[in-house]
Order: C-alpha cells, then structure tokens, then sequence
C-alpha cells in the first residue's frame, strides 16, 4: 500500500541540501555563501552538474551532466536566477551518487530514459529540444518517475528553501531576532 | 516543583497527551489538588528550539510516524503518508495552531436538529448547548489570553498589510470581514510578552506571545506539586479488570522499556487519530472491538473541516508574511444556509505561508512543477490569501483504522485514515474557491489560485459525543459510555465540527471536564 511513494518528510531527509544547514549569524552565512559559490563555479566549467574531473562525470558522460542541468531549470524555471543555484542543489546530490551506486544509476538511467524519450517525439536528445514547450511535453511522461521526482523535490527545497533567493521573491526569513515586524512596516501598503 | 509518582499509585489520573485537552485538563484538575500523571509521546522542547525556519521546524517537531492516508481524494495521492499536521512534543498541537480562537455558533451544537438528516453523512447533535458553554468559553479566554473579547479585555492586533488588502476586497464585495480573535497576547499577559509579529506562529511561537500548554498549562501544573510529566513515553495500550473498570496505562519509555503506570481515572488526549488507535490497541477479550466501541464509533465521523486555499496575485506588494499568521476572518458565509447550495457554514482565514511551503502546497503532489508554479512563487511578495476552514460533514466511513500487517517502531499497527469529501463538503468548496475569486478580482487580482487541501491540522469526531451509547463513544462530559472510568479530552469527542477553529472549544471542554471529574471523584463514583 504505497510503499513507494515518499512522504513529505522523506525527501527532506534523504537530501541533505546545502540551505538545510543553519545560518546563525550574517558573517556565518556568507562564508557559508562563499563557498558554496567556489564549489558552484567549479562545477559549472563542464557545463554540467557533476565536477568535470569526478569519477562520476566520467562515468555518466558530459552530455548526461548537461542534461541533468537543463532538466533542473525546465523543473522550476526562473530565467533571472543564475545556473549556480540550480548547481549548487544539484551538486550534493552527485556527489552522493559517486559512493552510492543505487543513486548513480537512478541518474545515469534517468538521463538515458529521458532522451530515448526525446529521440521517439523529436528525434533529438532532451539538450537539443529547441522549445521549453517541447522539453516540458518529454518530462510530463517522465514525471511519475522515481528519478524527475527526486530531483523536483531536491529542488523544491534547494531553490524555495534557499535564504539566498528569498530576498529575490519577496521573503523575509527568519524575523524574531529582529524584533518581528511591529516596528518594519506590518502595516504598509500604498496601493489600495 | 514537579511532581514523581510511582507506578504503582493507584490514585492518579493518568492523562495521555499534553496539548489544548491534556494539557489543560492536566493544570486543572491540578489546582483542584487532583494528582495526575501526563505521558506524551513526543520530546520535551525548549523555547531555544522554536526557530522561524519553516521545513526545520516541520522536521523537529512534526508527529512523522508512520501512517497511511487512503481513499480518492488528492490528499491520499499528494501527501500518502501524512495525514495530519500535528504535533509530537509537550504542548501537541498547541505548538503549531496559529492562535485563532473562536465560539462554536448555537445550530454548530444542533446539526442534525438543524438540518434533517443529511443523505451519506452521519451527523447529529451534540449532548451539549451553547448556552451550557458559554460559562466555560469565558473561562478558556482568559486562560488562554484571547484578544478582541470581554474576557480579557485585550485589544486586536493592528491590521497588517495582508489583511488590508482582503479587507478591502471583502469591503468591496460586501462580505463581513473583522480582525481574528486569537489566544495570541497584545499586551504583557500572564507572564509572557505581547505579539512582535514575527510571522512563524505555526513553526512554535519563538517568543511564547501564543497560548501553548508547552509553557503555559504544563509548568503551572507541575508548579503545584500534583503533576508529573513523562516525555517520550509512547502509550501501548490501557489495561483494565474484570469489571470493565480501567486500571493503568502500559506504555514504552525514552529507553524503550515497557512500564504499566497504574491509575483510577484515564483520560485519552492524543488528538483524533491516536485517541481511537489507542483505544483500539487495547482489544481484550472482554471488549474485542476495542474499548469504549460498543457502538462501534471509536475511529468513524473522522473529520477535518472542509478546507483548501486561495492564494491571489497582485501587481503591487503585500508582504503578506509580516504579519501574525491569520490576522483576520471573512466570516460572511460561516451561517447555516441551505440556499447557497451546501449546509453549514465556513470561515475565509486570510492566513500566510511562509515561500517553502507555498511551494510545497501551491500546487501539491507529483505535477507541481512547471513555469506557471515558479512564475507565482517568483510572484511570492505580491501574493494575499486563505485558508478555507468549512463545517464538514461527520461521515462513518471517513475513520481511522488499523494497518492488518505493518507494525510501526513501537509494534503498534499503523494507523490507517481514510478521508474523502461528503458532497455537501465539496459544494462547500467550490463556493468558497468561487466567493474568493470574485473577493481578490475586486480588489485588482492577476491570478487566482486555488490549492487542495494539504494535511489537516484540524482532526475530529473519532470518539464522539452522544446523548444515547448507541450513537457515539463518550457522553456529554466527554466521559466513556461504557466505561465510566474512561475520559477522551480532545478533538475527537466533537459531535460536529463547527466551522471555527477546534482549539478553543477543546479547552473550554477540558475545563468543565476537570470540574466534573473532581465532582464524581468526590462523590466517589469514580
């Protein structure tokens, strides 16, 4: 009865994302910000998810680490948020596959799946589909997928739970420690 | 100073779960001089704990342990394991509920006297009137602190952005809409500090300006010396003679180990799906179909309210997000009028979510992604919404149950729920999806979204109320039909569901019950 299908609460405990980590203070957090875009920009030399030079890139392919990429942007695409936040999701999870040979072929085959899906209605691999339209039309068959719903919920939380990103939508985080907001504008709107 | 008691005192009270019903009773019954013992599943957490963190809150404090949501509704496909969204810590829902606390209305009482019998529901009155609870009402908004009433005298909160730009919509469609009355204090109260508006009311309140029996109830109780809380200690089941009569609780500790807790008086308060499980753990061959169910209602009527979402979006900046978590109602629709096409009534809660969880439940399950989704999630700051909260109808067949095979890490059957819509619940719905949109188009909306329900935070009716043994588990002093013994103190021995808020009503139940258990206890009938 449902046994393979994840509860809310798994894939928040199965991916260990980067924005799970607690930021205590602003000096913490940007060092934590620091880094996290040293190790995105390494990543992003190949194009890809995977660090270039990691066993697992080799293994799974350039085009595959590319795929993974493009797959994680039609998944939540926000054409302003730069690739580095959609790597830096991505990027715990492929090191994980490196040690975890289960995790690593759910993604190596995922890809595969995912363009042999391409190639039979457009006849070209996912990265080559020109429109989002048509991307999108492949992942719809792929959705109920283990593989597309582990990297949506990664991403969910990786993108949505991200402290970095939420100043760019609108959210104001974590607010007791500065006194709430019964004196920062609880009660301004000048549009009404 | 807290209280240690042995388990071989056969004098206790014995008051499993430490929230809105436990927890109160627990503090009542201990400033009468009634002695009790509390076990509660979940940890012990302190105010350093709470953080405004959506997910880590949801992942420290939640109740996780394994459950199965069945049925057709979407819930059962977008959230299959988690049914309810409560609490497993000292203080239970309490933690997590976001303060607003309202009266039941009179007909919310008389449902079935109301209405006639309601085709495919199993609705009846409650054994108990409005009028017999104002009294008691009075008295749970004082305790608890609740702004906006005569009880305290305590003024509203300030109208946030949020709920000025629903106020305006209501106002422009002509729908009543007032600031929420909510157990959250505006003024130094009771030893705690008034609102700073920090937005997290349901991640725990970080300040404690929220009623919780985590540091309101449960330390006063243990003040008096005639209380003993018991983290961590996860009930198995209730033992009883061979009179019927209850005699102890057997239940597995921090450590695992088995300890059977005696007690003269038991009281279940481990909100609407653990209450009924316990009882139905505790089979024995004198009650094979578990305790209290003679008439076989322990675990049926599970109700939840009629609820979903409507978050709009504007143009312009709403900051919905600073603000208490529900700073107001559009109570236009909350009577009883069959001409709308449904019974019953509902409330629209304006009520934020923080970006995580919108982004979990703006559009739920395994669909939710897409540009359409990240387009309104990148909208998040322009966005004003609702939580609808709806009378649903008590159904028999919407229960809890338990798994035939799998056993949870206690080796306890899992608790299974089925939930679906009665007719009447998705009628409910659908006007309040309809009213709001014309509401949110009034006042210049881009885009309207409607959400499904998500996990209920409000659970009832599994152990209802009932004049006559055959209709329902306990009588109008929420004490067992069968077993007179035998207490539910919680949400599930509502009659009806109401379309307010569960919280208010459970403590100004747990009040009279307290006064009523130190009544028959003094007249040694129990």
């Amino acid at each position: 009865m449902n046994k393979n299908k994840k509860s809310l609460f798994s894939f928040r405990k199965s991916d260990q994302d980067v924005s799970d980590t607690p930021c205590s203070d602003r000096r913490e957090f940007l060092s934590k910000s620091g880094k996290l875009a040293l190790g995105a920009s390494a990543v992003i030399v190949g194009g890809g998810l995977f660090s270039p030079n990691s066993f697992a890139a080799k293994k799974i392919g350039a085009d595959a680490n590319e795929t993974l990429l493009k797959l994680a942007r039609d998944i939540y695409p926000h054409d302003t948020l730069e690739d580095k936040y959609y790597v830096q999701v991505m990027s715990p999870m492929a090191e994980s596959a490196e040690k975890d040979p289960e995790l690593f072929k759910l993604l190596a085959d995922g890809v595969k799946l995912l363009d042999n899906t391409s190639v039979e209605k457009y006849a070209v691999s996912f990265t080559q589909i020109e429109t989002e339209q048509e991307r999108v039309a492949v992942l719809k068959i792929l959705e109920p997928t283990p593989f597309f719903q582990k990297i949506k919920g990664a991403l969910m939380m990786g993108i949505y739970n991200n402290p970095e990103i939420w100043p760019l939508f609108g959210f104001g985080g974590s607010a007791w420690e500065k006194g709430g907001y019964i004196n920062r504008g609880y009660d301004a709107v000048d549009w009404l | 100073m807290s209280a240690k008691f042995d388990l071989n005192d056969d004098s206790l009270v014995v008051i499993i779960g430490s929230g809105a019903g436990g927890g109160t009773l627990a503090n009542e019954l201990a400033q009468k001089g009634i002695r009790s013992v509390v076990l509660e599943a979940g940890k012990r957490f302190k105010m350093d704990d709470i953080e405004n963190d959506e997910w880590k809150m949801f992942g420290k404090i939640s109740w996780l342990d394994k459950r199965y949501v069945v049925g057709p509704a979407r819930i059962a496909e977008d959230f299959p394991n988690l049914p309810a969204w409560i609490v497993k810590g000292v203080g239970g829902a309490t933690m997590h509920w976001a303060g607003v606390a309202m009266r039941f209305q009179e007909h919310e009482f008389k449902m079935k006297t109301t209405n006639g019998t309601v085709p495919g529901a199993n609705v009846l009155d409650w054994p108990v009137s409005l009028e017999e609870m104002e009294p008691y009402y009075v008295k749970a908004e004082k305790k608890m602190g609740v702004c906006g009433t005569e009880a305290t005298g305590m003024p509203y909160h300030g109208k946030s952005s949020h709920y000025k730009v629903v106020a305006e919509g209501a106002k422009r469609i002509g729908a009543k809409c007032d600031q929420a009355k909510l157990a959250i204090n505006t003024e130094v109260r009771d030893g705690r500090p008034p609102c700073q508006v920090n937005g997290f009311c349901m991640q725990g309140c970080r300040i404690g300006a929220k009623w919780s029996t985590m540091y309101t109830e449960i330390p006063k109780a243990e003040a008096t010396g005639n209380v003993e809380v018991r983290p961590q200690s996860m009930v198995l089941r209730i033992e009883h003679d061979k009179t019927g009569k209850v005699t102890g609780v057997l239940y597995a500790d921090k450590d695992g180990n088995q300890q059977l807790q005696k007690a003269r008086i038991v009281a279940v308060a481990g909100n609407s799906i653990e209450s009924p499980r316990m009882l139905l753990n505790s089979e024995s061959s004198m009650f094979p179909d578990g305790l209290a169910n003679s008439s076989g209602q322990v675990g049926q009527n599970y109700m939840t309210h009629t609820t979903g979402g409507v978050y709009a979006e504007f143009e312009k900046p709403v900051h919905m997000y600073k603000s208490t978590v529900v700073p107001g109602i559009v109570h236009e629709w909350s009577n009883n009028d069959p001409t709308r096409g449904h019974f019953a009534g509902y409330e629209l809660e304006i009520l934020h979510l923080g970006l995580p969880f919108m982004s979990a439940f703006l559009n739920p399950g395994k669909g939710g992604w897409g540009r359409e989704l990240a387009d309104s999630l990148a909208n998040y700051g322009n966005m004003a919404g609702f939580w609808i909260c709806g009378e649903d109808m008590a159904v028999e067949s919407n229960n809890i149950t338990l798994h035939a095979t799998e056993k949870d890490q206690y080796g306890l059957p899992v608790p299974v729920v089925y939930k679906t819509d009665h007719i009447n619940d998705t009628r409910m719905r659908n006007h309040a999806y309809d009213r709001s949109k014309e509401l949110f188009d009034a006042v210049g909306a881009l885009k309207v979204n409607n959400l499904p329900p998500y996990p209920a935070s409000h659970n009832m009716g599994t152990n209802r109320m009932s004049e006559h043994a055959r209709d329902g588990v306990v009588n109008r002093w929420g004490q067992a039909h069968d077993i007179k013994n035998l207490f539910v103190s919680d949400g599930s021995q509502f009659t009806s569901s109401g379309t307010e808020n569960p919280t208010l009503t459970i403590v100004a139940l747990a009040i009279r019950q307290a006064d009523y258990i130190a009544d028959q206890m003094k007249r040694k009938e129990i």
